[in-house]
Parts: structure tokens; sequence; C-alpha cells
């Protein structure tokens, strides 16, 4: 998709995350992770590149999220593998809160 | 490559341990000569796909590998593969292979275990089928294709692992274990009998306080008489009963072995200038007061850095909640901490769709916790179940049996 065709869309409202967690978010048959972490919120593709399992079920630990099934490890900001069993990194979103409201850039 | 070799560091051992000290000891020194000995042809690789992913041919070989060839040989690693040590001598600081005579100052062993055998009679033993590595699992996948009816000998994970996968390459399967409940005693019974009807549900005979009777070589493999009074016609036989640690080389040396290579929560053996790290190795674990042996993916890999950065003088201690998993169908299953060592459990969840929960306690806190569900239902939970363990936080029944309550909460405390 090129930038053009990028639009933003409302995810929720800042209170349905806690801190240092996250929830899901499905749009139009895609799955994304929205995380609340210290430094604000992030947005990352929601299904683990390993084994095809939702992220939401995960950990979230300092800015990095881990896998529920095989603790497999991401950076939240960069989407970065960490290591094995883990290599293939997640896509991030830009993300941006507006009156409480938050966004992510698809 | 010449037959004398001498090496600073010397790995031996080529699976999980081996490739993250071997990386970990580069990290924090770039200079010390660096080898790993394996007797495999591989360089090393990833073992959970050989028993599912890669048995029904959604990954190869090369997919799984930790590192490739550019990664030990950027770091200046040497693999000296298909090499078999057949004597050491720690006074020499000597490995001998047939060919080869190496020289270390330090060497990590790290040669994992090795499967425990079965004779069966009238079974020739080409035959029988075990997997552990690699080839092994091309083995049994080169015969799943041409076999029709599998029998597994041994309900515990390796063998529900297969049996899952054969299963849904549309295999008969017929699994027989000896004891009232699948996976061992640690796994509570509920939690078994849910992986038990999963199987059961989808065609796999399960036969649970089974023992074989008699075998029979009939044209195309053979008949088996089981305890139940069941009679099997297989043509392929798959044994997974477990394993030891792979130390016959150190059987006649000063090494102290006990259940594996004793070492201290800094991977040191009795010998100095020897480390251990991974499945061969029974730690002293910090947490536990007590040594431990464990044989699983995370342990492996940490238990390896944590001997690389040992070797290299950066003094780390090892105290790791032991954490495994297994996957069979679509049910995940985790275990953390101890799971043999409890007064009492606690339950949460009622089935593998909400995810279900054993929390083993003593004294009021959470030693260690199984759990199951489809996908990655239990995941958080059982993470969270062995950080707060190691806190060692005292709980309350109530929270803790409650699906809807947050268990990260109680680590905030």
């Amino acid at each position: 998709m090129s930038s053009e065709n990028k639009q933003w869309i409302e995810v929720g409202n800042t209170d349905q995350i806690d801190m240092e967690d996250l929830i899901r978010f499905d749009h139009e048959g895609k799955t994304y992770a929205i995380y609340h972490i210290e430094d604000g919120f992030y947005a990352t593709d929601g299904i683990c590149t390993h084994e095809a399992v939702h992220l939401e079920e995960g950990i979230v630990m300092d800015d990095e999220i881990e896998c529920p099934m095989h603790q497999g490890i991401f950076n939240i900001k960069t989407g970065k593998a960490m290591g094995p069993p883990v290599c293939i990194d997640l896509k991030t979103y830009q993300v941006k809160v507006e009156e409480n409201k938050i966004y992510i850039e698809i | 490559m010449e037959n004398n070799i001498n090496y600073n560091i010397v790995i031996l051992g080529g699976g999980q341990a081996a490739a993250h000290a071997a990386t970990t000891i580069r990290q924090e020194d770039e200079s010390s000569s660096l080898a790993i000995i394996t007797n495999e042809n591989y360089l090393p690789y990833e073992r959970p796909p050989l028993s599912k992913s890669f048995l029904l041919n959604k990954v190869k070989e090369s997919d799984f590998l930790f590192y490739n060839e550019d990664h030990y040989k950027n770091l200046n690693i040497d693999i000296l593969k298909n090499e078999e040590v057949i004597n050491i001598d720690f006074e020499k600081k000597l490995l001998e292979s047939k060919n080869k005579k190496i020289t270390y100052t330090k060497l990590l062993i790290a040669t994992g275990c090795k499967n425990r055998s079965l004779d069966l009679e009238n079974v020739n033993s080409d035959d029988v089928y075990y997997l552990r590595d690699i080839n092994e699992s091309i083995q049994i996948k080169n015969k799943l294709d041409l076999a029709k009816n599998i029998l597994i000998i041994g309900g515990g994970f390796i063998g529900l692992e297969i049996a899952s996968s054969a299963n849904q390459l549309g295999k008969n399967v017929d699994v027989i274990e000896l004891a009232d409940s699948l996976m061992g005693r640690i796994v509570p019974k509920e939690i078994a009998t849910i992986v038990k009807n999963k199987h059961q549900k989808n065609g796999v005979n399960v036969h649970l306080n089974t023992k074989i009777i008699s075998t029979t070589k009939i044209d195309d493999g053979y008949e088996i008489n089981l305890s139940d009074n069941s009679l099997v016609k297989c043509d392929m036989i798959i044994v997974g009963i477990g394993a030891m640690p792979n130390i016959d080389i150190f059987k006649d040396s000063p090494l102290k072995i006990d259940n594996g290579i004793l070492t201290d929560q800094n991977n040191k053996t009795s010998i100095e200038n020897v480390f251990a790290a991974g499945d061969v190795a029974n730690f002293f674990h910090p947490l536990y007061e007590e040594n431990i042996r464990l044989e699983s993916w995370k342990h492996a890999q940490n238990h390896g850095v944590a001997a690389g950065k040992n070797i290299t003088g950066i003094k780390t201690e090892y105290k790791e909640i032991p954490w495994m998993w297994s996957d069979q169908y679509d049910l995940n299953l985790q275990l953390t901490g101890r799971c043999d060592q409890y007064d009492s459990f606690i339950k949460r969840g009622k089935d593998e769709n909400e995810g279900i929960i054993y929390f083993f306690i003593k004294n009021n806190k959470i030693v260690g916790a199984c759990g199951l569900g489809i996908g990655g239902k239990i995941g958080k939970d059982i993470r969270l179940a062995g950080m707060l363990s190691e806190k060692k936080v005292e709980i309350e029944e109530d929270f803790l049996s409650d699906p809807s309550s947050k268990l990260n909460k109680l680590l905030k405390k």
C-alpha cells in the first residue's frame, strides 16, 4: 500500500490499555497489537511471526513484548525480533493520541 | 585441517547450548581461538521442529539453524563437524577423535542427552525409530511417507508430538504408555486427560496402563500383542521413553557425575577450567538450593549464554526459572518452576478453550505451574506464575483461581 493510501484509524480510548499492557485491535481482516508503555502508545502487527499466535495474550516488559506460546521477544517500538525462536521482525505502525483517543496509521 | 589442533576454548557438542555459548564468548572475547566440536553433519539447529513442523513438511533444514555459516565465519568460530570424540584426558587437556587430537585451555561440555533405547523381541532394531537429531527426524519422515500404521511406545512429550504429526499426515497411530496417565507424573491428570481426549478425538488410539506382551514379524511389519488385550498391526515403531545425559566418555575420568555433570551455579564442574551447560549439566540452582537437571529448549539456550559469560570471566549466576512447552494439534502445554514438590494446588480456568492452569503451592507461595490452552492462551499466566515463584510472593486462593484476575498485579505488590 502506498503512503498516500494510508489513513488514521481510531482504536479506542487511552484508558482501555493499562500501563505495561496491550490490547488486540482487529480491522479489515487484520489483527494489530496496541501497547501502552512508559514512553507512550505503540502499535505492531498482532500475530507472532513465529507460529501465528495472537500477541494479545503476551506479556509486556519495558519496551518488549513476549509471545505467550514460545516466549519469543520483540521490541515494541521497532518490531525487531530479539532472538530465537523468533527471527522475523514484527511490522510497526505510527500511533497518535488526540483527546484521549488512540489512532493508528494503516 | 591439521590433525593436531590447539584452541583456547573448545565446546564439546554442537547443539543449542553450544551455539549460544560460542556466540556469547565472542561478544566478550574477540581474540581467543574457539571451536565447536560436533559429531553431527549440521550447524547447530533448533530441535522443536523435528517432531512437529519438520515432520509435517512445513519447514526445511535450513529454516531452523540457530545461525547460518556466515555467522560462525564472521565471529571466527570453527565448527568441526562429524567429529566423534572417543577419549578425553583432563590432565593433558586433550580430546581425541578417530583422526584428530585437539587440545584446549578451557573446555565447555554441552553434549546433551541421548535417548533411552528398548529391546523388542523379534523386532529388527533397524525397524525401530527414535527421535533426537535431524538425521533421525529425516529417517522418520521418509518412513512415514511409506508407512500406514504407526506404533508409538511411550506417551511422553516426544511420543505424543510425533503422534500428533503422524495423525495430521493421515496415519493410523497407536500410542502405548505403561503409566495410567500421559506425560508422566508431573502433568496433572485432568490436563493429561484433555490431551488424551484430543488425541482420541483425532483418531489416535491411546493405550494407558499397557505394556507389550509379544511381538511377531509379519510380511509388511509386526503384530503386537498388548496387555490390554488388543492386537496392533504396525509397519513402523517409534520409541520415546525418555533420555539420559550423554556422559559415556567421562565415565572413567575424574569428572564428578551424578545424573549428569555436576556444576555449581556458574557452570563450573569439579575440574578447573572445565564447564558444562544444557541438558548434560546437573547444576546447582540458587533459588531451589539444590542441584537440578533440565531438558528443555529455553534452558539449553540460557544456560549456554551463562556458560559463555562464565568462561570469559564474567561471573554469571544462573538461576532461571525452569520453563518448557509441548505443542500437540492446536494445544499448547506449558510447565514452569518446580512441578514435583508442592503441598497443594490451585486451579484456574475450566477447559482448554478458556485455558486451564494448575498452580503448585508450597507455604502459600507458587513454586510451579502447569497449563494447557488453545494457542497461546495460558502463556502469559504461566510466565507470570514463574515470576511470582521467583519473587516468592504470597498468594490468595480466591484471586489465583479467578480467570479474570490479572496476575501481574501480584508482582507489583
